[in-house]
C-alpha cells in the first residue's frame, strides 16, 4: 500500500490549530471565509515522466507536475481575451505580414536561483529548445528565423515565412514553457541534469524526486504575484494503480485526483461520498479524440464505400452512455465542438445504421462467404486508456455485427506505437490523438501526407488526398485569422466525406477531490496549469 | 469403474466436480449459443435479476454466465494440455538422465536447474510476450516452467529402479537401451509423476489465469482471468464481475486436487 506522508510537524501543526479552535471558537469562524494559506496538497500521479522539463517534452504527463515549477509565456482562461490570461508575457501582438511577433514580457521576475528572468532566456528557450527539441515547437516554430530583444522586457520573434498569428497565440500555454538559458546555455540541452531537477519561475520550486513514491515541490516565496502560492507544499504520491486512487481519497491519505486517476465506473459511488467533490470541468483545452485509424493500404479499406461502411457500423450513442458513462461528447470531425473558432457543425454525418453498412458492403463487392464473414481485419486497440481497450471489444462486436470479422490484437504501449507509426502492421486501430486550442498543433498532421514513417500519432496510414494537402498548406501560411479559420472548415467538410480516418467521440477528464480544496478547475487547462491560487480550507 | 471404487470419497468428490466442468465446456454453445463476447444486453445488470442473463451482465453488455461456461473451455483446455506437455517432456527427461547416468544425467540435469532458478510464471510471462497469445503458445509457455517437476520425480525413481532384476534380465535378453528405458523403466517409474498431474494442472490454470488477468491472454477469447481483471475496475460498484469468475476457478482448482489426492492414496498409482 501507499505509504503515508505525514511528519512529526505537519502533525503538530494539525494538533495545534485543533487547539486554537477549541480555545478561540469565534476567531475561527471569523476566518473561515478567505482561502487558507499554507498547507500540503497530496495529489495521485499515475506516471513518473523520465524527462520532465516541459519545454523539451510538451506533454500532459510532463505538465502535470512541471507547470507548477516552470510557467509558460501565457495560459488559457474561461474569461480573458482571447481565452488567455498573461503569465511570463504581459502582452502580445503579431504583424500583419506574419513576420514578426511582439511579446511584452513580465518585470520583476526572478529565477528559483535568484537571477533575474529577461528576454535572454525567452529567445534561447525558443531558438534552441522550442523550435528544435520539442515534440510540438518543432511545428509551430517550424519558420522561426531569430528572436531579437531590443531590451530585456521585450522579444520580437522573427519567421522566415508568414506564419499565422492566430496559431501562435493558441499554442502560447503549450508550447512556450521558458527556461532559464545561464543554466542550459553551452550544455548538451536534451541531457542536462536540470532536466530532472527543474529550475523556473514559477509559484513552486522542485524540492524532491524518490522514484517509485513520489515527487515534492516547494512553495516559490519570491513568486511574482504577491501573495501566492497559498500552498506550502505539494507531493505528487505515485499510484499506479487505478483503483488505488479512489481508496486513497476515501481515506484521505491524497486530496486530489486529477485525469480520471478515478475510474469513470466508480465516480457513481465516489460523488455520493461525503467530503468528495466532482469536477468534470477544468480540462477543456486538452480534448482527447476518440478515433479509428485506417490503414489505406488495405484495399478493401481503401474504398470509400467499405470505411463509409464502417463509420456506419459505429453506435455514437452506445459509446458515450456504456463506454464513457456520459463523459464525453460525439463527434463529428477532426475538430471538438467546443472549439468556436474553428468547428464546422455542418459536415456529411454518418448515422448509427448497420443495415446501410450491410449495403454499402455488398455494393463495394464484398459479399458474406459461407462463414457469414466477408472479410478479416486486424484491430490494434491502443492500450492507453481503459476507455481505448473497451472501445475495442465493442468495436469487434460491431463490425462482427455487419460481417466484418475483425481480430483484437493486444499489444503494450511500445510495441503498439512501432506496429502502427512506423511498420504499418495493422487495419484498423483504436487511437486517441489530443486537440490542442489549433488544428496546425496536432490535428492536422493525422492527414496530411508525405511523412516519414515512425512519426508517432501522424498519418501513417497511406492515406493521400491533395485536396486535403492543399488546404493545410495554405492554411499554414494564412495570417488572416477568419480566412484561415474558413480553410479549417473547407478542409472538415473534406475529411467528413473521404473519411480517411472516424472521428466517434470527444472526451476529456475527472478531477476528484476532497472539498477543502479550494480553486480547482478554474482555467481549460487546470490539471497543467500552475496551482499558485489553490489553497486548503482548514 | 475399478478406478471408481478404489477411489475414496475426496477423490469422488474431485472427480465429479472435474466431469461437470468438462461437460459445461462441451455444453457451452447449447447452454449458451453465440459469441460469447458479444453485447448481448444492458451493460451492468446483477445476477439474478434477468432470466435472460441469470449471472448478470459486465460493463460492456456481455453476458457472464455464456463468458463463465466459454472461459471453462479455455482453462480446461490450456491447463490440461499443458499439464501432459510438461509431464510427457518431463518424463522423458527424467528416464533420459536417470538411465544413461554419466555426462547425459549431468547435462539435463544441469538444464533442468537453470530451469528450476526462474520461477515458472516469469518464464511463461516472457515466452508470451515474445511469441504473441494465442492457444498453443499458452500451452507452451506454461509447459516452459513446469516440466522440471516431472523430470526430477521421475529421475529419481527411475534411479532406483535401472537397478532392479527385471532391468538386468532386459538387457540379457538383448533389448536395446533406450527401449528398456522406456518401455520397461518409464511406465513402473510413471506412477509418482502422475500424481504430480493435479498439481501440474492446477498450477497451469493459475498461471493462464494470471497471464489473462494481466492482459497476456488471447484478447479474443473468453478467459476467467480476463473476466476479472475487467471486473476488477469496477469492483466496488459490481463485485460480482470479478467474484464469479473467481469462484470458477476455486471450484475448477479444488477439483482438480481433490482428484489427484485421491488418486495419489489409490494403490494402483504406488510405486
Amino acid at each position: 500500500m501507499s505509504r503515508i506522508l505525514l511528519n512529526r510537524r505537519a502533525f503538530l501543526k494539525a494538533t495545534a490549530s485543533v487547539g486554537a479552535m477549541l480555545v478561540l471558537p469565534d476567531f475561527a469562524l471569523a476566518q473561515a471565509a478567505p482561502p487558507a494559506k499554507g498547507g500540503r496538497l497530496v495529489v495521485a500521479a499515475d506516471s513518473e515522466p523520465a524527462n520532465l522539463n516541459p519545454a523539451i517534452v510538451a506533454s500532459n504527463g510532463v505538465f502535470f507536475v512541471a507547470s507548477k515549477v516552470i510557467e509558460p509565456l501565457a495560459e488559457q482562461s474561461y474569461d480573458g481575451k482571447d481565452g488567455l490570461s498573461p503569465r511570463l508575457a504581459l502582452s502580445w501582438e503579431g504583424s500583419d505580414d506574419g513576420r514578426t511577433a511582439t511579446f511584452k514580457l513580465r518585470e520583476g521576475v526572478t529565477w528559483h536561483d535568484g537571477k533575474p528572468f529577461t528576454s535572454a532566456d525567452v529567445a534561447f528557450s525558443a531558438l534552441e529548445v522550442w523550435k528544435k527539441l520539442q515534440n510540438l515547437g518543432r511545428v509551430v516554430f517550424k519558420n522561426l528565423e531569430s528572436v531579437e530583444t531590443p531590451d530585456d522586457h521585450t522579444a520580437i520573434f522573427k519567421f522566415s515565412q508568414p506564419t499565422p498569428f492566430q496559431l501562435i497565440r493558441n499554442a502560447l500555454p503549450v508550447v512556450t514553457s521558458v527556461v532559464p538559458k545561464h543554466i542550459y546555455e553551452g550544455t548538451d540541452i536534451a541531457k542536462n541534469p536540470a532536466n530532472q531537477k527543474l529550475v523556473g519561475t514559477g509559484p513552486f520550486k522542485f524540492g524532491e524526486y524518490k522514484p517509485g513514491e513520489y515527487f515534492l515541490l516547494k512553495r516559490n516565496d519570491a513568486y511574482w504575484r504577491q501573495g501566492e502560492p497559498l500552498l506550502d507544499e505539494i507531493v505528487y504520491q505515485v499510484l499506479p494503480d487505478r483503483a488505488a486512487a479512489g481508496n486513497a481519497l476515501e481515506a484521505e491519505q491524497i486530496q486530489l485526483a486529477a485525469f480520471s486517476a478515478v475510474p469513470l465506473a466508480d465516480l457513481d459511488r465516489i460523488s455520493r461520498v461525503p467530503g468528495l467533490k466532482v469536477y468534470s470541468n477544468g480540462y477543456e483545452g486538452l480534448t482527447y479524440q476518440l478515433i479509428v485509424e485506417i490503414n489505406h493500404r488495405r484495399k478493401e479499406l481503401a474504398d470509400i464505400r467499405v470505411r463509409q461502411a464502417l463509420a456506419h457500423a459505429i453506435d455514437h450513442d452506445f459509446v458515450v452512455r456504456t463506454i464513457f458513462l456520459g463523459y464525453a461528447k460525439s463527434s463529428t470531425g477532426p475538430v471538438p465542438a467546443y472549439d468556436k473558432t474553428f468547428y464546422e457543425p455542418d459536415v456529411t454525418k454518418y448515422a448509427f445504421d448497420p443495415a446501410k453498412a450491410e449495403a454499402l458492403l455488398d455494393e463495394a463487392g464484398y459479399k458474406r462467404g459461407a462463414d457469414g464473414n466477408r472479410f478479416k481485419l486486424k484491430l490494434l486497440p491502443a492500450p492507453f486508456f481503459n476507455e481505448t481497450k473497451q472501445f475495442g471489444d465493442y468495436l469487434r462486436q460491431a463490425l462482427a455485427k455487419v460481417g466484418i470479422d475483425a481480430q483484437v490484437i493486444s499489444n503494450d504501449t511500445p510495441a503498439h506505437l512501432k506496429a502502427v507509426y512506423t511498420d504499418h502492421d495493422f487495419d484498423i486501430t483504436v487511437a486517441t490523438p489530443v486537440y490542442r486550442s489549433d488544428p496546425a498543433i496536432s490535428t492536422t498532421i493525422l492527414l496530411e501526407s508525405g511523412l516519414p514513417a515512425g512519426v508517432p500519432f501522424s498519418n501513417q496510414y497511406g492515406y493521400a488526398n491533395a485536396d486535403v494537402d492543399r488546404l493545410i498548406k495554405e492554411a499554414a501560411s494564412t495570417v488572416d485569422a477568419d480566412k484561415r479559420a474558413s480553410l479549417y472548415k473547407t478542409l472538415q467538410k473534406t475529411v467528413a466525406d473521404d473519411l480517411p480516418l472516424i472521428n466517434v467521440a470527444e472526451f476529456s477528464f475527472i478531477t476528484v477531490a476532497r472539498d477543502n480544496v479550494q480553486n480547482v478547475s478554474d482555467n481549460p487547462r487546470w490539471a497543467v496549469s500552475s496551482w499558485a491560487n489553490v489553497g486548503l480550507k482548514e | 469403474m475399478i478406478l471408481w471404487r478404489q477411489l475414496n470419497p475426496e477423490g469422488r468428490a474431485g472427480a465429479v466436480l472435474l466431469a461437470t466442468l468438462a461437460l459445461m465446456a462441451l455444453l457451452a454453445p447449447l447452454i449458451a449459443p453465440g459469441d460469447p463476447l458479444a453485447l448481448a444486453g444492458e451493460p451492468m445488470l446483477r445476477p439474478f435479476a434477468s432470466a435472460s442473463h441469470p449471472l448478470g451482465t459486465d460493463r460492456l453488455g456481455r453476458d457472464v454466465l455464456s463468458g463463465l461456461l466459454y472461459g471453462t473451455r479455455t482453462t480446461l483446455l490450456v491447463a490440461f494440455f499443458s499439464a501432459a506437455v510438461s509431464l510427457s517432456v518431463g518424463s522423458a527427461v527424467g528416464t533420459l538422465a536417470g538411465f544413461l547416468g554419466g555426462i547425459a544425467d549431468t547435462v539435463l540435469m544441469r538444464i533442468t536447474e537453470a530451469f528450476q532458478t526462474v520461477p515458472g510464471f516469469l518464464l511463461a510471462l516472457a515466452a508470451i510476450s515474445v511469441t504473441g497469445p494465442s492457444i498453443p503458445t499458452m500451452i507452451f509457455a506454461i509447459s516452459l516452467g513446469t516440466w522440471t517437476q516431472a523430470a526430477r520425480v521421475t529421475r529419481a525413481e527411475v534411479l532406483s529402479l535401472r537397478e532392479r532384476d527385471f532391468v538386468a534380465a532386459a538387457r540379457t535378453l538383448g533389448m536395446r537401451p533406450l527401449e528398456i528405458a522406456f518401455r520397461e523403466i518409464l511406465p513402473n517409474a510413471f506412477g509418482p509423476t502422475a500424481s504430480l498431474a493435479a498439481i501440474s494442472v492446477a498450477a497451469a490454470i493459475l498461471i493462464e489465469a494470471a497471464l489473462s488477468f494481466l492482459g497476456f491472454g488471447d484478447p479474443n477469447r473468453v478467459t476467467w482471468g480476463s473476466m476479472i481483471a475487467e471486473g476488477r475496475t469496477v469492483l466496488r460498484a459490481a463485485p460480482y464481475l470479478s467474484i464469479v469468475p473467481g469462484l470458477a476457478l476455486v471450484v475448477t482448482v479444488l477439483s482438480v486436487h481433490l482428484l489427484g489426492r485421491g488418486l495419489s492414496k489409490t494403490e494402483r498409482l504406488q510405486p
